[in-house]
């Protein structure tokens, strides 16, 4: 039902802050595993939604076990294989035996690289209906495996605040559907809402009064509460 | 056609020491001419030297000097970014939430990392661990005393959990020892985590 990369309310460990003057990278192939990831998106073959699935779909232990940057390395590496980029075969044999190929039409350039960061990729689309909630309203959430549309499949619905009351915050106007967008479906842009639950209804014996949790939901996620 | 097969879980393949794995991937990818090196260099260049948040406080900074420049960083946040030439790739639609004496905010992203990158840079290990990532919605005043922070009771908290392309960039209160001081030196003031609401200027 809950998925292992949706941690949020889970039992866990102190946070361990870091110190001034902690590198921004610990590990020189974290940087690498950055660019590569950058580049290969910036290539148009997958949406921020894609990767996102493929990386809390990898094997669990692999989830659980792997690094942050191990995490993306791992999502990028079956990415570009599933889309015929590069072989099993070469993987396996750690090597292409072919001759030096010229860079691909769509690859990332250097020269490209400050604009392309500079504009990035909006997620907002023109509006194509009016909101059906407004602000203020109290709505309900549906269960994130209800807003699946296959099954495995994506979702930005966390559990914690499945099934939970809350009241619209603020309407961010249409956003494109990751439920949808992730997995080549198409973009299928909602209203896309801030929706705020007090933690005593997420948490009800530990939550703290007063204190709230803001979601943000696509229409599709939500009920009216009438 | 891309697809949805994960049961064939290619990198496995890979060497098991991530170093090697990384460098096993990139030496395939641009042997194939799909990624240019030189492009992974710029793009590690722009977030080791250039995005960061000295950029986010350099807007705090403003925003506590110049009561016009507050007001439209809070209410035209995309367009006033987009005319400073801030803004950009995982921060293309920011909004920025105020502490207030009521109210002290706190941003996380449960699901995965998701962060303002253009405004604050690469996230920090502790905003990406299991720890925070499970704790900081449902027990946020402890994890702020981790950070050495406490919140009043009387203050409320508000978590945001940034699960779609909404990226959330905490205002923090003005610190009274600060008034006065002009942008350049209020700058030194604002810390990283004190505008993702895991510290206090």
């Amino acid at each position: 039902m809950k998925s292992y990369h949706d941690i949020g309310g889970d039992p866990a460990g102190r946070v361990t802050p870091d110190r001034p003057g902690d590198p921004i990278f610990d590990q020189p192939w974290h940087k690498r595993v950055l660019g590569l990831t950058v580049a290969g998106g910036a290539m148009g073959k997958w949406s921020i939604d894609t990767s996102r699935f493929w990386r809390e779909t990898l094997p669990k232990s692999d989830y659980q076990s792997f690094t942050y940057y191990e995490k993306w390395l791992a999502a990028l590496t079956n990415l570009f294989v599933a889309n015929g980029f590069i072989s099993r075969d070469e993987i396996a044999n750690g090597a292409y035996d072919g001759p030096q190929q010229p860079l691909y039409k769509k690859a990332l350039k250097a020269s490209e690289v400050q604009a392309m960061l500079a504009t990035g990729s909006r997620a907002s689309r023109p509006a194509t209906a009016e909101p059906a909630f407004s602000l203020g309203q109290i709505v309900q959430t549906k269960q994130p495996s209800d807003t699946m549309l296959q099954k495995p499949g994506h979702t930005r619905l966390p559990y914690y605040a499945a099934g939970k009351t809350g009241s619209i915050l603020f309407h961010h106007g249409h956003h494109v559907l990751p439920n949808s967008n992730a997995h080549f479906l198409g973009e299928h842009p909602e209203p896309l809402y801030s929706v705020e639950f007090s933690s005593i209804e997420l948490w009800p014996h530990t939550g703290g009064r007063g204190d709230s949790v803001i979601v943000d939901c696509w229409e599709s996620y939500l009920e009216p509460v009438l | 056609m891309p697809h949805d097969h994960h049961d064939d879980h290619a990198h496995s393949l890979l060497p098991p020491e991530p170093a090697l794995r990384v460098k096993a991937l990139e030496t395939l990818l641009v042997r194939k001419g799909l990624v240019d090196p030189a492009a992974v260099d710029a793009i590690i260049d722009q977030y080791e030297h250039h995005i960061g948040p000295h950029i986010g406080a350099s807007l705090i900074a403003r925003a506590w000097n110049d009561p016009e420049f507050k007001k439209q960083l809070v209410n035209n946040t995309d367009g006033i970014l987009a005319e400073m030439g801030f803004g950009g790739r995982q921060g293309e639609h920011i909004v920025v939430v105020e502490n207030t004496p009521a109210c002290h905010n706190l941003v996380v992203c449960t699901l995965c990392s998701c962060y303002p990158w253009p405004v604050l840079g690469v996230p920090p290990a502790w905003y990406k661990s299991d720890a925070y990532r499970s704790r900081a919605v449902s027990e946020p005043r402890e994890v702020l005393s981790e950070f050495g922070i406490i919140i009043p009771q009387d203050q409320k908290i508000r978590v945001w959990d940034s699960t779609a392309e909404i990226r959330y960039l905490v205002l923090p209160m003005q610190p009274k020892a600060s008034f006065g001081l002009d942008q350049a030196d209020l700058v030194g003031w604002v810390s990283r985590n004190s505008m993702i609401g895991a510290g206090l200027p």
